[in-house]
């Protein structure tokens, strides 16, 4: 099922350099999309403008049929898409509990317990968590505003291996389980060989592989 | 997650920032309570200096131009007041102007009377001019009470009462005219009058104080001014009949001095005063010698107030401004979940303004202790002495203190953040990566 859609979308930065040249693609629910290439392709813009962080220069990002723009890029990122980065993004003096408690359309332990925390780890501050247990923080997060779109740049990015082949695990579960749409942004040949589609951004163009 | 809720969680996290806005915030509250409560002060000083002295309205015989051709006699040429006097329908018609609140007539050493059946205190030369010996001179008066001498606190009532427009036959003696002859209130004592050749009789109405030592070496008896008194206006009237028709002066009195000039307008308007030869004057010389520091003061201290919240908002938004450029990830993220910017602007107003509530509390009894050292400072270099200044704050203080606050609260949140949260989201994160 089409849930999110690019149209005909361009992106430059000051109208001058063209990032992005003419993208149309459509991402459905249930499948995780892995945007392969190399540094500065502007991969991670285009997980920005899917996700309503900035407005395309050119074309639609259309949510369900509808362009994100008529009802506002802080509803569609509210509603409709969650954020998972490669520096996890969480705030510093919150826990856990809290981080994920700030999207609150579910209830935030049962979904840290789900990805393994305690409840006391649940509680502590998430500066004292290793690498691997904030960015599950930060998927549990993106669960918890439970958005049919999960967008990931580097989600694997800051940790070693055997945690990113576990972050990929859940990523993959939300995928086919939850029948989420997962859109990640990687370098990863590993990650990338756990998506159920493969594309590729290189010079402005968007090829599936 | 609600703005307050995370808002709440900031303050509880980040104490040390807490304590330091407090700290901030407690010294901006307790210099603005400060200058309120001073400028209140003295407003409050130059109200009650308005009700005590209260405004003066003189009305004077114009004597220009009416003082007639001159008659020779044995000293000379004299020269008369031929003019409008004031008389008792003027009076009556002033009495009735709204805002007028008394008047008085003062006119001093319109009666010259000799003891009949008491004696004055002695001076250098025992002259007997009239069958009763010599004269001593009085006041003639519609209400002693706010004669000179009694209003300026030279004199004294001890005992009795002042002479008011009702009496007929009334005087007031000093306490050592009366110690000489053994008076006392409510006692008659007979006057001759040489001018009028006839003798009346006074009912002491009451007796002053405040002549004691001021004889001298006086050469005549009315020289001592323990021997001179007040008689009531209406008993020099049936004395001199059509000679003394009307009052010589008038002091006209006004509750508020800020209104004289309206009750001038009204009574200048008088039909009764119309076309007379007779002059209105405002005197607010009184009340400008204390009012006029007193407001230089209010001016003094609303441009300190001013300039108090002009710099406050400047260190609030400066020090806010340093803390919200390190919360730029914090704000990204907000963002990037899709929390508005006025719900980010919220949190941030609400976090300052949590500790904005327990500092503008504590500033209170921090204000009381120095406010009134500074008022007392402030009033004695700008005033020189002439006022005191009751300096008090309380909880009424609060209301506007909080108003202030809020206002000064949001501009700075709004100043400090808006640079931060008017950025994309995607850039906001893209410098933090």
């Amino acid at each position: 099922m089409r849930i999110l859609e690019a149209r005909n979308m361009k992106y430059s930065y000051d109208g001058n350099k063209a990032v992005l040249k003419n993208i149309s693609i459509e991402f459905e629910a249930g499948k995780i999309y892995a945007i392969l290439g190399p540094s500065g392709c502007g991969k991670t813009t285009l997980l920005s403008l899917l996700g309503g962080l900035d407005s395309p220069s050119d074309g639609q990002v259309l949510f369900e049929g509808e362009d994100i723009e008529k009802k506002g890029l802080a509803f569609h990122r509210k509603n409709n898409v969650a954020f998972i980065f490669q520096s996890y993004n969480l705030i510093d003096y919150m826990t856990p509990a809290e981080n994920v408690a700030l999207t609150s359309k579910l209830p935030p332990l049962p979904i840290l317990e789900r990805l393994g925390f305690t409840k006391e780890e649940a509680k502590r501050n998430v500066l004292k968590l290793s690498g691997g247990q904030q960015q599950r923080v930060a998927i549990a997060r993106a669960l918890a505003s439970d958005a049919k779109v999960i967008l990931a740049d580097e989600p694997t990015g800051s940790l070693d291996e055997d945690t990113a082949v576990e972050i990929t695990g859940i990523l993959r579960e939300c995928a086919h389980q939850m029948q989420k749409c997962v859109v990640i942004v990687t370098h990863s040949n590993d990650l990338s060989k756990q998506a159920d589609v493969v594309l590729r951004l290189k010079k402005g163009e968007l090829v599936q592989i | 997650m609600s703005f307050l809720k995370r808002a709440g969680l900031y303050c509880l996290r980040q104490r040390f920032k807490t304590i330091i806005l407090f700290l901030v915030l407690t010294l901006i509250a307790t210099f603005m309570l400060t200058g309120i409560a001073i400028r209140d002060a003295a407003k409050g000083a130059a109200a009650d200096v308005q009700t005590a002295i209260g405004g003066k309205i003189e009305l004077n015989l114009d004597t220009e131009g009416h003082m007639g051709s001159g008659q020779q006699n044995g000293w000379g040429t004299v020269y008369g007041y031929n003019g409008d006097l004031i008389t008792q329908d003027i009076v009556k018609a002033i009495s009735k102007v709204n805002g007028v609140v008394d008047y008085n007539s003062e006119d001093t050493a319109a009666y010259y009377g000799a003891g009949v059946d008491f004696k004055y205190l002695p001076a250098a030369f025992g002259l007997s001019y009239t069958p009763y010996g010599e004269s001593s001179a009085y006041t003639a008066t519609l209400s002693s009470g706010k004669c000179s001498s009694f209003q300026s606190g030279k004199y004294k009532l001890v005992d009795g009462r002042h002479i008011t427009p009702d009496d007929e036959h009334a005087c007031l003696i000093s306490k050592e005219l009366a110690d000489y002859n053994k008076l006392s209130v409510g006692d008659k004592v007979k006057m001759y009058s040489l001018d009028s050749d006839a003798i009346s009789e006074f009912e002491i109405v009451g007796i002053f104080d405040g002549t004691e030592g001021a004889s001298g070496n006086a050469l005549t008896v009315d020289e001592i001014p323990a021997n001179c008194g007040y008689i009531d206006c209406a008993t020099l009237f049936e004395m001199f009949g059509d000679e003394l028709n009307g009052y010589q002066q008038l002091t006209i009195y006004v509750e508020d001095p800020v209104s004289v000039q309206n009750v001038y307008d009204r009574i200048s308007a008088l039909p009764e005063l119309k076309g007379k030869s007779l002059k209105l004057s405002i005197d607010t010389d009184e009340y400008d010698v204390v009012s006029t520091p007193l407001e230089s003061l209010q001016k003094l201290v609303n441009t300190t107030i001013v300039m108090i919240a002009v710099v406050s908002a400047c260190v609030l938004t400066l020090l806010l401004t340093i803390w919200i450029r390190g919360r730029k990830k914090e704000i990204g993220i907000l963002l990037s979940i899709g929390k508005s910017k006025a719900n980010i602007i919220l949190q941030l107003f609400t976090e300052t303004f949590a500790a904005a509530v327990i500092a503008f509390g504590a500033s209170v009894p921090f204000s009381n202790l120095i406010a009134a050292k500074a008022g007392a400072l402030l009033v004695s270099r700008v005033t020189r002495g002439t006022a005191n200044l009751n300096v008090k704050i309380d909880a009424a203080y609060l209301l506007p203190l909080y108003l202030i606050g809020i206002l000064l609260i949001a501009m700075s949140v709004i100043a400090s953040s808006w640079t931060v949260v008017r950025s994309k989201p995607k850039d906001i994160l893209a410098k933090m990566s």
